[in-house]
Parts: C-alpha cells; sequence; structure tokens
C-alpha cells in the first residue's frame, strides 16, 4: 500500500514535471503571438529523435542531446517566418498548416523509424530505492531538470529585458508595438524558447519511456488537457495544471492501465469546460 | 445574376449527366471508386458547413463519420454487443435506410452534446476538444474491441450493402449523395444560412443585431454532424466493412484539404475540390509512387500533407477562389466599361 503511494506521489512528481515543460512552451507561444500551435508535439518528439540519431552515431549523449534541442529551436524559428508568419491573421489556416506540419512529420519518423518505441540513449543510470520502490535516476533527473527549466523560465521572463518584452507583447500587441518593441523579433525569440521547452520535454520523456512516432500526438493532447485545465496561455497555470494532470495520469496508469490516459485526459478537460471554463488561472477573454 | 444561375444550371446538368452516365463508360473497379467518392463528398461539405460557413474550425469531424458508421455497423450485427451489453444484442436487425438514417441522428446528438459544451465558449475550447476526439474514439475502437472489433473490424455482410450489384449500388451512393447536397444546398443559401455567415464575419456584430451567435453555431454543427453520420453509415452499406479508419486522421486531413483547396464557405469549391482530392489519392497518386527513390521517407500521405501546407500558405482563400478572382480580373481587364 505504501509502496503503490510513493510510487504514484515520484512517477506523478516526474511525468508532471515534463510535461510542465511542453505545456508552458505551447502556452507561451499561444499567449504571446496566438498561435495555436498544433505542431508543438514535434518539437517534442524531433528532439528525441535527433538525440537517439547522433547518439548512435557516437557523438557524446550530452552533446547530442544540446545540439538537437537547439536545432529544434531553430526549426520552430524557421517554421515560423518560413510559414505562420504569413497567415498569422488567418486564424483558421494557422491552425490547419499547423496540424498538417504535425501530422506530416509523424509520418516521416513512421516511415524512418517505424511504429515501434525505441529508447533515449542513458544520460544517467542506477536505481535508487525508497523502502521497496525502485526509482531510476534518469527519473529523478526528468523531474530535478524540469524544476529548474522552469525556474530559468521563471526568471527569465520577470527578470531580463528581453523577458519583459515577451510579457508585455502577450499582454499588449499594439502596446507593445507603441513603445519601440520589435514584436517580430520578440515573435520569433517565444518560438524558439517554445520549441526549446518541448525539446527538453521530449529528451526527458524518451528517456524514462520510449520514442514512438505517436508519442507527438500525445504530448499534444496532454499539453492542451493541461493549458485548458491551467486556463489558455498562462504559464504558472500551465505549470500547476502539468502536475495535476500529472498525477491524474500516474493514478489512471497505476489503478486502470495506460490505455485509459487519453479517456482520463478528455474528461478532465469536458469537466473544466462545464464547470469552469476559464481554467485554475485563465482571464476572461 | 440570371446570368450566373443560368451558368450554374448548364453545369449541374452536365455534372448529373456525366455521372449518371459514367457506369456505361468505366470498368466495374472505377465504378466502385467514383461510387465511394460521392460518399466522401457528403463528408467535405457537410464540414463545410461548420468551418467555412460559420467560422468555428471542426478537426474532429472523422468522429461523427465514424460514430455514423459503427451505429449502423453495429444495428446490422447485433451479435457483436454479446457478454457486454446483452440487452442490445437482441436487436433485430434494422432496415438498410433506417441504420444509415440512425448513423446520422447518432452522430448529429453527440454534435449537440459536444456543442454545448465547448461552442458557448469563444476562443479556441471548440478546436481543442475536437482535436481531441478522433484519438480517444480511435482507442476506444482497441479497448472494446469485442463490440468495435479493433483494428481489422468487422464486416455487415454483403446482403446488408446498398445492393449486391456494384453498378446498383454506384447509383445509391449517387442518390444519398445528391438528397444530401441538396438539403444542404438549401440550408446554407437559406435565412439560417445566412446567419450562419453572419456569426462566421463578425461574432460581435451579428449577436447585436439580434442573432443568437451560440444557437446558431450548435444549430451549424448539429447539422454538419448529422450530414458526416450519414455519410459514414451509408460508407458502412457501400463497402460492407467497418474499421477504425473511418476515424482516424488521414481521413480527416483528406477532407480538409479538399474543402481547403476548394476554397472554404463555398459548396461548390469543396465539391470540386473533394473530386479532385479523391480521385488524385485513388488513381494518380497511386501510380506516381513507385516512380519516388527508396530511400526519401515520402509516401502518399506525406505528398498529400505537403500540398495542404503549400495551399494554407499561398492560397488560403483556396485554389477554385483564385482562379476565379484571376478570371474575373482578367474580364473586367478586357472589358472595362461593361462592369
Amino acid at each position: 500500500m505504501i509502496d503503490i503511494a510513493v510510487r504514484i506521489i515520484v512517477y506523478g512528481a516526474v511525468v508532471g514535471g515534463i510535461w510542465a515543460l511542453v505545456a508552458s512552451g505551447f502556452s507561451l507561444i499561444f499567449g504571446v503571438a496566438r498561435i495555436l500551435n498544433f505542431a508543438h508535439g514535434i518539437f517534442f518528439i524531433l528532439a528525441a529523435y535527433l538525440g537517439i540519431v547522433l547518439a548512435k552515431s557516437g557523438v557524446n549523449p550530452y552533446l547530442a542531446t544540446l545540439i538537437s534541442i537547439l536545432f529544434v529551436g531553430g526549426f520552430a524559428v524557421a517554421i515560423y517566418t518560413g510559414l505562420l508568419a504569413r497567415i498569422k491573421e488567418h486564424e483558421v489556416m494557422v491552425i490547419i498548416v499547423t496540424l498538417a506540419i504535425a501530422l506530416l512529420v509523424e509520418q516521416i519518423l513512421i516511415i524512418i523509424f517505424g511504429e515501434h518505441g525505441i529508447s533515449y540513449p542513458a544520460l544517467i543510470s542506477g536505481v535508487l530505492r525508497i523502502g521497496k520502490t525502485p526509482i531510476t535516476y534518469k527519473r529523478i533527473l526528468a523531474f530535478v531538470v524540469a524544476v529548474v527549466v522552469l525556474a530559468l523560465l521563471e526568471l527569465f521572463i520577470h527578470k531580463t529585458r528581453t523577458g519583459k518584452m515577451i510579457m508585455a507583447s502577450s499582454q499588449n500587441y499594439e502596446g507593445a508595438l507603441l513603445v519601440g518593441i520589435n514584436v517580430d523579433r520578440i515573435f520569433i525569440i517565444t518560438m524558439f524558447l517554445s520549441a526549446v521547452l518541448a525539446g527538453i520535454g521530449g529528451v526527458l520523456y524518451t528517456q524514462v519511456f520510449a520514442a514512438s512516432p505517436a508519442a507527438s500526438l500525445k504530448a499534444l493532447i496532454f499539453a492542451f488537457a493541461i493549458v485548458i485545465l491551467g486556463g489558455l496561455g498562462s504559464i504558472k497555470g500551465s505549470i500547476v495544471a502539468a502536475f495535476i494532470i500529472g498525477y491524474i495520469i500516474t493514478i489512471t496508469n497505476q489503478f486502470l492501465g495506460a490505455q485509459w490516459a487519453e479517456f482520463a485526459a478528455l474528461l478532465v478537460i469536458i469537466a473544466i469546460l462545464v464547470f469552469k471554463p476559464t481554467g485554475l488561472f485563465g482571464v476572461e477573454e | 445574376m440570371l446570368k450566373t444561375d443560368f451558368k450554374k444550371l448548364i453545369l449541374g446538368i452536365v455534372f448529373l449527366v456525366v455521372f449518371a452516365a459514367a457506369p456505361a463508360f468505366l470498368p466495374e473497379a472505377y465504378v466502385y471508386l467514383v461510387g465511394m467518392m460521392f460518399l466522401f463528398l457528403i463528408l467535405v461539405i457537410s464540414w463545410d458547413v461548420i468551418v467555412g460557413y460559420t467560422g468555428q474550425v471542426n478537426l474532429g469531424h472523422t468522429v461523427f463519420v465514424g460514430l455514423g458508421a459503427y451505429t449502423a455497423a453495429l444495428m446490422q450485427v447485433p451479435s457483436r454487443f454479446e457478454g457486454s451489453v446483452d440487452f442490445l444484442a437482441g436487436m433485430p436487425q434494422a432496415p438498410i435506410p433506417v441504420s444509415i438514417l440512425a448513423g446520422g441522428i447518432v452522430a448529429g446528438f453527440f454534435g449537440l452534446a459536444i456543442g454545448i459544451i465547448t461552442l458557448r465558449l469563444k476562443g479556441f475550447y471548440f478546436s481543442l476538444v475536437t482535436a481531441i476526439l478522433p484519438l480517444v474514439f480511435l482507442k476506444s475502437v482497441f479497448v472494446f474491441s469485442d463490440i468495435f472489433g479493433g483494428e481489422e473490424g468487422f464486416s455487415i455482410g454483403l446482403e446488408r450493402s446498398l445492393a449486391g450489384d456494384v453498378t446498383l449500388r454506384y447509383y445509391y451512393a449517387f442518390v444519398i449523395f445528391l438528397i444530401s447536397f441538396v438539403i444542404i444546398y438549401f440550408i446554407v443559401n437559406s435565412r439560417i444560412g445566412l446567419r450562419f455567415r453572419a456569426v462566421r464575419d463578425d461574432e460581435d456584430l451579428a449577436e447585436s443585431i439580434g442573432v443568437n451567435v451560440v444557437r446558431y453555431k450548435i444549430l451549424s454543427f448539429v447539422i454538419s454532424s448529422f450530414f458526416a453520420g450519414i455519410g459514414g453509415a451509408a460508407i458502412v452499406h457501400y463497402r460492407i466493412t467497418i474499421g477504425p479508419d473511418l476515424y482516424d486522421i488521414p481521413l480527416m486531413l483528406l477532407i480538409i484539404l479538399s474543402a481547403v483547396i476548394g476554397g472554404l464557405g463555398t459548396l461548390y469549391g469543396p465539391l470540386f475540390g473533394g473530386i479532385v482530392i479523391y480521385l488524385m489519392k485513388s488513381w494518380w497518386l497511386r501510380s506516381l509512387l513507385p516512380s519516388i527513390p527508396e530511400w526519401l521517407p515520402i509516401n502518399d500521405d506525406v505528398i498529400l500533407y505537403a500540398i495542404l501546407i503549400a495551399v494554407g500558405v499561398l492560397a488560403p482563400e483556396g485554389i477554385w477562389g483564385r482562379v476565379r478572382e484571376m478570371l474575373r480580373e482578367r474580364a473586367e481587364a478586357e472589358s472595362p466599361q461593361s462592369t
């Protein structure tokens, strides 16, 4: 009984930390540029696959991780400047085009790697035991990295000049333009940050679980559930909601089985929309 | 005005004659394919009602297609409920028109429920929720595979198809399509359709002149879902088998691609786009694929997604709209006096 409790507490925190990274990235670009990025999941999964490929071809796993995370950041900037910036005013098309990008990348990954999961090269090994519950260092690493990155994100946004510009652009687009902020540049920086957050989440997730092309859509579903629970566009809400969703998923996995996780996510979303549509920290539009 | 109506009439008659006569010229396998295309067109034009005419991006249209399809299929093979939902297992086999209608009704009611929850909220909630639905329903097919048949799906038996003969089945599909098209045509061109467009173009303005925005969004969604269900149920009776592909995302993308290429909110555009895309996917792409070198990670889906991205970015108002605009500009340039 205590074993199960310990496992749920620890595993839930790990899963919550990873999804907090992914969802805060999703929330960031939505809040700042009003882009509902359905392609967010591919940054998550591309970073993982690229890291795996690089590490397999002999690159040091840490270096491989760094390269692949920066790569998805660059890829996101390319998608933004090449495609999304042209159709930003056309909300319907932004949704359709980003969804098409997501499916295109997923399809290519399926062709190259197959549908089966492959795991990320270990960045750390070893097992810690709390009572009878084994906890791999990988999970601990995932949690610690997630918390550190989220803290850095918080610092960056509130303490640096660029971070404050990002906040200003998200609060009032015209106002930011008026005081001389180069909003286009801010959008590009935000897109980069958003993808990097998803990329770190992807590497950590595939450390603990495994990389499969379908995981990108799964990441997207959980990101949706989290941002709806946390309130669209609120980063603080996303982080709190990610841990709630993380625990819901872990409990569902523990007692019902992994195939019910999507149902649980959907139920949470429906329940929030019925009872408190603005989410925990959202603002009325 | 009269002139364009006359043109439309001629086009319509040509369309009718060509497709009514098609089985006489086409080999049987192609007749089957074109018949299937008509049912696919129902899915495309019904999607256009909510997205093109009312401006609400529904990314889960295939959920309603699949719901209609599974409803119809299970009404034909109620024995699949044995051991799980026993009271349904004793259900008598429904006549085919009843099961197709039931598919539409079930899909429509589900649309009503989802609409009431999500469409009363402004913003992006509708798109987010409808995007998740197909994945959840896909999962349900595997989790409850005793009923839904999992990956392979199940067959309803040849004797429950629209007609044993391929040509006759083609005409049934054609008629189902025509009925759906005419009803949708009259709805979007009626006062109701006008309100749908008012909601799309300026929600606040529509609200201020007394249009109940939420109610019309939901109404539009229910109509759209109903016809998606009809289409799904008809597909089951056309091809006799049911499987999770009817819920799946490739079908969703095919619907989106057809409507976007044709131009959203025009009904004719998506119709035209649907014909082109369906035939392209079924004929042209199949024959093109072997010429792509093995090492390139490309299949027919990849090509279709890439086309969708290109069209979405370069011609968001649709290729059909683009062409029409260019023709009009040219005509105006040639005869500036006549306008």
